[in-house]
């Protein structure tokens, strides 16, 4: 054996902590990709297992074609049958709204839905519905509904029950198929599900199934398929979204472990410099430098192996941990298997990357002069300049990313661009941010002092301690921008996601609030008004605020578009119509004479800030000045906003349209309160639709905040990665500062002091990171939000990237804490040592 | 003159630091050294003193537990007339900074200050700000004028002692402590450090106790203490080369 890897080892065998610290990066990025490759098999085997929409006992499915009644009853005659169950569902008018009827047994081994008020409907005209319908609908056990079931003529349907579906959209109610069926006029089903009698082989009563359609035109024959094949392939369908959501899942892991094998670069660069003498030693009794760099780059290796088989058991072990405990908290999750193959890789990808995260600091190491060995200095990062290889290093990629950057900017879609391809433009943006982070890592030991000038001042006025601690990350630069890069990488990564998420939700006010400007709406049927004691109701009703009525014309003409929409609502009195997107002019100067244009109709028909448009309704013309043209949508779906007078000279009528409330105060029960004080108001009268504009909204908050949940989770292992890198940072530089912490304290410093110092340097790496990544990630943020042609205003929210500042900080401070713990401790006597 | 919890010896209340029978034991069972075997000396104030012994008799282990940076195993370390020994790390913390110097074989400058701020630290660590006229003083006697702004790497061996030097002093301690101060030092730039301490001793008053295996060291002091095993061996009034040796040589002769 190479006697350099000999005295290397032996090294290692004396401190094997050491060696799982230098490769702690790498020890956490294999754990992480190791414990998504078991998450997805967990994932992958418990959905397969529960989530699958067809009922267990289910033996057979018909689908597709045409099947009716009297072919459920004749499969219902066949021997061996146990039971079936027909899918049909109709949607039918209540009122102004949409109500969804399903047939379902409620009951037995083939039901979707089990009752939980009330009863199951047995009766002809007897429905249940869902706990959202009751909310919604206001259709209450022992109420009735009058529904069109699409035949023309109303049908009075009695709710006896509430049944829990398998998924609630608010307008569905369930009954036994025979009733469902009855309501139709062809009595055509969807499918029907058969159960056959236990110990019973399904095959023969599958072809006698068969051959009961065997007279059927091709493409009216139904197919016969088994509940086993169904399952599986809804549990495939199932499987292949976890497949996708694993595969962005997957892209962020690489991103982690990119940021991993920076850190080992870093920590093996700390280490060999810490050795740097001993090397030296090596070289001076006659070790050639290739021989030396074959040593460390094999100790590389062997670093990798080490960590990667130990984050690769940690691993497994949490793999089967985790489904125990979730067991244990009532979760149906399985155990994942031992994916032997992939443990393999993983433990290769791991040896991989400390190779590669090994060779630049090897090559370096190699280098060192014998002379070293005779010199007494033995600090490590202290050089803060770069050379010139270097400068070119950095330099290169930064042009390309500013060239890349500026073509973007200068090629950045105008508003309602046609013909706008954002995929390449995004694809611009995304290399254009790899390059400004390649430049990053060679440049960054020439930033790290500028950033230490601005952020390290607050630190200096606190005294000796702070001055101390930016001393120490400043003279050791090049290991502060190491660990900083990527504590940046992480920053950059949440800034971006955070500015994302807040400019689309902005995105998305500014297009609900014409879509959903109150809480509630409620209008009467097809050019029916509200009754004015409705509106005093609502007014009078404590649980309703901003209660403002409207009419509205759908019969007026603007320039060559028939059937346009015109409201007079007003718009003052409702706030969230403040957010508004007004393209141009202002919605404040509506007045009499004037009005505010829908922007797709200000497109169609070519009308500009201060154009004239005019309206015909029923044979009379009004000419109205443009005062403003909206983004896209004008509130209520109109195409013009006027004041009451013009609406009244375009020929409405008194009555209102509808009405628009907002709950008095936040909160589900609130809202739900005001729901029903809006129906009250109503007088029970069904044919008076209440719709919860509020639905949408929470629809895209919620969406909103699982998108930015999912996303930060995700970026998550990166900043855990970073942190790891700071706390492995810290503890070897504070091995290798033995020495200068003993002549503190020697000289009077504190316990308390030296700790502070050396957390506060740690600290000191998360600022530096954060700010840089804060530089980099707002920026890039705004350009792929711009490039992605959505018209969506840039929001910083700069809250949320404080906190994300702070947390981060605090973080890499933590990471610092165990390692100014050892050090505290450290007696003073080691400052007198002499080696 | 004396109370009783005063050394019984004839150096008395002029001690600015003194040891009463101390002993320093590593290790515990088979493997138990004696590092310190009840040593009872002391050290006179404005006086420069040398100790010195073959190599492992304690010298180093002394002076730790004299300077507060070492706890003994029993005995007494009086430090201006208070026992050192029973204190908690807070209070060894704050006389380290305010009470004692320190001068190290190597050096022990902070690489990432400059000359000026690692002389000021010990200061700035206690929150006080540096005499200007003795900061002064000090850096015109130690020939740093021009070398203030530099880092420790830009500074030669002696320089960087000196450093070292002006540093233990500024803060005006009541004992500086030097362990082999000119062990990495050419012997031009060991006698100027040598002379500076004798200066400081002489001039300003200085108590210095200094730890050397060298007999030309020893000979700038004004008095050799000799150390053997743990235990005292000796001691030279106005030590010169010769003196300091032929002890020395006796005492490994003895053993
Ligand atoms: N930290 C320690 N642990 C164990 N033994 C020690 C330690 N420091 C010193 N010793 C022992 O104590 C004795 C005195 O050491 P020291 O005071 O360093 O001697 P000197 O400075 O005179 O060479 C020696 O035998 C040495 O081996
Ligand atoms: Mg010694």
């Amino acid at each position: 054996m190479n006697p350099i890897l000999r005295t290397q080892l032996a090294g290692v065998a004396r401190r094997p902590a050491r060696m799982l610290l230098t490769g702690l990066a790498v020890l956490v990025a294999s754990f992480v990709v190791y414990a998504t490759v078991l998450a997805q098999q967990i994932t992958q085997r418990s959905i397969v297992d529960g989530l699958s929409g067809t009922p267990e006992a289910v033996d057979l499915v018909i689908r597709q074609g045409s099947i009716d009644d009297r072919h459920l009853a004749a499969i219902n005659a066949i021997p061996g049958v146990s039971r079936t169950s027909a899918q049909t569902e109709i949607g039918a008018q209540l009122g102004g709204q949409y109500l969804n009827i399903s047939g379902d047994p409620g009951s037995g081994p083939l039901a979707l839905v089990s009752v939980t008020e009330g009863r199951y409907p047995s009766a002809a005209g007897e429905i249940a519905v869902t706990p959202r319908t009751v909310q919604l609908l206001g259709l209450k056990v022992g109420s009735t509904a009058s529904v069109d079931p699409g035949t023309g003529k109303k049908v009075a349907l009695r709710v006896v029950g509430v049944v829990k579906p398998p998924v609630d959209f608010g307008n569905d109610a369930y009954a036994p198929a025979s009733t469902v069926l009855a309501l139709t006029v062809d009595h055509f089903v969807q499918g029907i599900y058969v159960d056959v009698d236990a110990g019973t082989d399904a095959g023969p009563v599958r072809d006698r199934i068969e051959a009961l359609f065997a007279g059927a035109k091709d493409e009216d024959r139904p197919e016969v398929v088994t509940g086993a094949d169904v399952r599986l392939a809804e549990a495939r369908d199932a499987a292949s979204q976890i497949d996708q959501v694993f595969a962005v899942v997957g892209m962020f892991v690489g991103i982690a472990v990119a940021a991993a094998g920076l850190i080992a670069a870093s920590t093996f660069r700390i280490v060999f410099a810490q050795r740097m003498r001993q090397l030296a030693l090596l070289r001076a009794i006659g070790a050639g430098r290739s021989a030396t760099f074959r040593a460390l780059a094999t100790e590389g290796a062997l670093t990798g192996l080490a960590t990667g088989a130990v984050g690769v058991a940690v691993g497994q072990g949490a793999g089967f941990a985790v489904p125990a405990l979730l067991r244990g908290i009532g979760w149906n999750v399985l155990n994942p298997g031992i994916p032997v193959l992939w443990a393999v890789g993983t433990i290769l990808l791991a040896v991989v990357i400390s190779v590669v995260a090994v060779l630049a600091p090897a090559v370096s190491a190699a280098r060192v002069a014998p002379l070293e060995a005779l010199r007494t200095a033995a600090g490590t990062g202290a050089r803060t300049g770069i050379g010139v290889p270097r400068w070119i290093a950095g330099l290169l990629p930064l042009a390309a990313a500013l060239a890349l950057a500026g073509y973007v900017y200068t090629n950045l879609p105008g508003l309602d661009e046609r013909d706008y391809d954002p995929q390449m433009m995004l694809l611009a943006v995304v290399a254009s941010g790899a390059l400004a982070f390649a430049a990053l890592i060679a440049l960054g030991p020439v930033l790290v002092r500028p950033v230490l000038a601005v952020t390290g001042w607050p630190l200096r006025r606190l005294g000796p301690v702070g001055r101390l601690a930016v001393g120490g990350v400043g003279g050791s630069a090049r290991r502060a921008a190491a660990v900083s890069v990527v504590v940046a990488l992480g920053v950059t990564l949440v800034a971006g996601v955070l500015v994302g998420g807040a400019s689309i939700r902005a995105l998305g006010d500014r297009e609900l609030a014409a879509a959903a400007p109150t809480d509630f709406e409620m209008t009467g049927g097809d050019g029916s008004t509200l009754p004015e004691e409705i509106v005093t109701r609502a007014k009078a009703s404590g649980e309703l605020t901003r209660v403002t009525p409207y009419r509205r014309l759908t019969s007026a003409k603007i320039a060559q578009f028939e059937g346009t929409a015109v409201t007079d609502l007003d718009v003052r009195a409702l706030p969230r119509l403040r957010d508004l997107d007004v393209r141009s002019g202002s919605v404040d100067e509506l007045k009499p004479g004037t009005a505010v244009v829908a922007g797709y109709l200000a497109e169609m028909a070519g009308l500009r800030l201060g154009d004239t448009v005019r309206v015909e309704n029923q044979g009379r013309t009004v000419s109205l000045q443009v005062v403003a043209v909206l983004g896209d949508d004008a509130p209520l779906h109109a195409g013009l906003l006027v004041v009451p007078a013009d609406l009244t000279a375009m020929g409405a009528g008194g009555g209102w349209s509808g009405m628009l409330a907002d709950a008095a105060r936040d909160g589900a029960s609130a809202r739900t309160e005001a729901l029903r004080a809006m129906r009250a108001a109503a007088g029970g009268k069904t044919e008076f639709s209440v719709v919860v504009l509020a639905d949408q909204r929470d629809a895209l908050d919620a969406e909103l905040a699982t998108l930015l949940g999912i996303a930060l989770g995700l970026i998550g292992l990166t900043v855990l990665i970073a942190v790891v890198g700071v706390g492995a940072t810290t503890a070897l530089s504070v091995v290798e500062r033995v020495r200068e912490s003993g002549l503190l304290r020697a000289i009077g410093m504190s316990r308390a002091g030296l700790r502070t110092m050396l957390t506060l340097e740690s600290a000191l790496y998360g600022v530096i990171g954060a700010v840089l990544g804060l530089l980099l990630g707002v920026p890039y943020a705004w350009l792929a939000l711009r490039a992605t042609g959505a018209n969506a205003p840039l929001a910083v929210p700069v809250w949320q990237l404080a906190g994300a500042f702070l947390i981060l900080v605090v973080l890499t401070a933590l990471a610092g804490v165990l390692p100014a713990r050892r050090a505290a401790r450290v007696s003073p006597v080691n400052a007198l040592g002499t080696d | 003159m004396q109370t009783q919890s005063s050394p019984p010896v004839g150096h008395d209340a002029l001690a600015a630091v003194a040891a009463v029978d101390l002993v320093k034991v590593y290790g515990a069972g088979d493997t138990a050294v004696r590092a310190l075997d009840g040593v009872t000396v002391g050290f006179e104030r404005a006086r420069f003193t040398a100790i010195m012994g073959p190599s492992g008799s304690g010298k180093s282990t002394l002076m730790h537990c004299l300077a507060g940076l070492d706890t003994a195993t029993s005995g007494q370390v009086l430090l201006g007339g208070a026992d050192l020994t029973k204190q908690s790390d807070k209070v060894l913390t704050k006389v380290r900074r305010e009470r004692i110097g320190f001068v190290f074989q190597s050096f022990n400058l902070l690489p990432q200050l400059t000359a000026l701020r690692n002389i000021t630290l010990p200061l700035d660590l206690a929150g006080r700000r540096p005499d200007a006229e003795l900061l002064d003083r000090l850096v015109t006697t130690l020939g740093l004028a021009g070398r203030l702004g530099h880092l420790p790497s830009e500074l030669s061996g002696g320089q960087q002692q000196r450093v070292a030097l002006a540093r233990a002093l500024v803060s005006r301690p009541e004992v500086l402590f030097a362990d082999e101060p000119t062990g990495n030092l050419d012997s031009r730039s060991g006698a100027e450090v040598l002379g500076l301490l004798r200066d400081s001793a002489r001039n300003l008053g200085q108590t210095i106790v200094m730890v050397t295996h060298d007999p030309g060291a020893a000979a700038y002091a004004d008095r050799v203490v000799l150390l053997a095993d743990g235990r005292l061996a000796g001691e030279i009034y106005q030590p010169d080369i010769t003196s300091v040796t032929d002890a020395l040589q006796k005492l490994a002769a003895g053993r």
